[in-house]
């Protein structure tokens, strides 16, 4: 058995945003829980992924088309929209001030989504901290690893696990949130004082 | 949603109430051995009796002695514990007042339950937890906790205080091999907190239905709907996830919806 199962069968799912490792491990585990990929008019599962490694300039705003597909899913029998952002949104750090204001207006946007299209689109966000794939940095800086609960670096498919949780479809009263996958770095200060 | 929890052993306080006997049958459903720990003996053995390798053990999560007696059943009987939910808490219902007259009794009953037995229960749990390389928390706090309510100070300050700790568990424990998170219930249905929602007699109920207005969902939340998340926060399929707090709220807690 996977590490965690859901019932997608019947659910069309569109990823949009960034490409790489994380959208083609997550488009094969919605695939693997009996999710159908569709064009961006017919889905009913719409997964954001914005850039997770932080950089200097202007991150992509994926709100418009992320109102606009949640629009259809409430106008039709509802859905879900789920954003995949980084766990600077909740804890900004000194050293990428510009991009951690950038996830902060895509979580604050995600909680005002969740609010105008409710109740028949629930509508959260997973917050990525320091993850690695096969020691590629994959989100976050390599700088949080030594603040975080965990002494490790998060996996991709520690990601797409807490995606799949929020795209279960008998997970059916969270809406609005923001769900951290990152080893405790948000939390507070990870050293002995 | 189905986690492999592999016979993994989950002490579960307040196991016989309504959100801990989901919480229970969701675990014991995914492969988890169950110990339904509660006040109330009675009902924990009636739900252990319908759950496949659960153990009933009467408990007052006030009393370290019984609390260490009830983790020394456990491990007596399956030889580890890997997981906690702690989850037995306590509202008031007759002193819904402000402050000023909020009775020192009934403060000391609400927050020696909800906040110093959820630090008993933890502190004796992770003895075996820690000895066996590892484990995960899950405490069940409240959206008061995170947004105060007016005439539930105890229970208001109880559930902040749980949600902090976790955050201080969180960073203490997950270097040892042990996550520790929380889950804040929004309104949940069940037969206790009817009484809550709408008072006994049906006092509340215009005062209830003005609340929905504040859920963007429109509608209370079920005990099943926490024990989905329990189950995910208590699976090694949140590896990743430590310090968290998750509501199952509806929505309440996203932002002002009125």
């Amino acid at each position: 058995m996977r590490d965690i199962e859901i019932d997608l069968a019947g659910n069309r799912f569109v990823i949009i945003g960034e490409q790489g490792p994380l959208r083609h491990a997550l488009a094969t585990a919605l695939r693997q829980n009996g999710g159908a990929s569709a064009d961006t008019i017919a889905a009913d599962l719409v997964i954001a992924l914005y850039p997770l490694q932080p950089e200097d300039g202007p991150v992509p705003d994926l709100l418009p088309d992320l109102r606009e597909h949640g629009q259809r899913m409430a106008a039709g029998s509802g859905g879900r929209l789920i954003m995949v952002i980084s766990a600077l949104a909740s804890v900004p750090a000194r050293r990428h001030p510009d991009y951690s204001a950038q996830m902060a207006f895509a979580w604050a946007g995600m909680r005002g989504l969740s609010m105008t299209l409710a109740p028949k689109v629930l509508v959260n966000a997973v917050g990525v901290g320091l993850v690695e794939d096969e020691g590629a940095l994959l989100a976050g800086d390599r700088i949080m690893l030594g603040h975080a609960g965990l002494p490790r670096p998060g996996s991709v498919a520690e990601v797409v696990n807490a995606v799949l949780f929020l795209s279960d479809p008998a997970n059916t009263y969270t809406t609005g949130q923001l769900l951290n996958v990152d080893g405790g770095w948000t939390v507070g200060y990870g050293r002995n004082f | 949603m189905r986690c492999d929890l592999d016979g993994r052993v989950a002490f579960v306080t307040g196991a016989a109430g309504a959100i801990g006997s989901a919480i229970a049958r969701k675990f014991a459903d995914n492969g988890g051995r169950v110990v339904i720990a509660d006040i109330n003996l009675e009902g924990a053995r009636q739900l252990a009796a319908t759950l496949p390798e659960a153990l009933a053990v009467e408990v007052d999560i006030r009393d370290a002695a019984a609390v260490e007696a009830a983790v020394e059943a456990t491990t007596g009987r399956y030889g580890r514990l890997d997981i906690l939910v702690n989850n037995a808490g306590v509202n008031t219902f007759a002193h819904r007042v402000t402050l000023d007259q909020f009775p020192p009794e009934e403060w000391e009953r609400v927050t020696s339950i909800d906040l110093d037995g959820l630090y008993l229960v933890s502190r004796a749990a992770l003895q075996p937890m820690l000895a066996g390389g590892g484990g995960r928390i899950v405490n069940i706090a409240s959206v008061v906790g995170m947004a105060a309510m007016r005439l539930q100070s105890a229970f208001v300050a109880a559930k902040a205080g749980i949600i902090h700790l976790t955050r201080s568990m969180a960073l203490e424990l997950g270097p040892r091999g042990v996550a520790v998170n929380a889950i804040a219930p929004g309104s949940i249905m069940t037969e206790g907190t009817r009484k809550l929602f709408y008072g006994v007699d049906g006092t509340f109920a215009g005062r209830t239905a003005e609340f929905m207005q504040h859920i963007p969902l429109g509608r209370p939340g079920t005990p099943e709907e926490i024990a989905e998340a329990a189950l995910f926060l208590a699976s090694p399929a949140a590896g990743y996830i430590n310090g968290q707090l998750l509501a199952v709220d509806g929505g309440w807690t996203a932002g002002f919806s009125v």
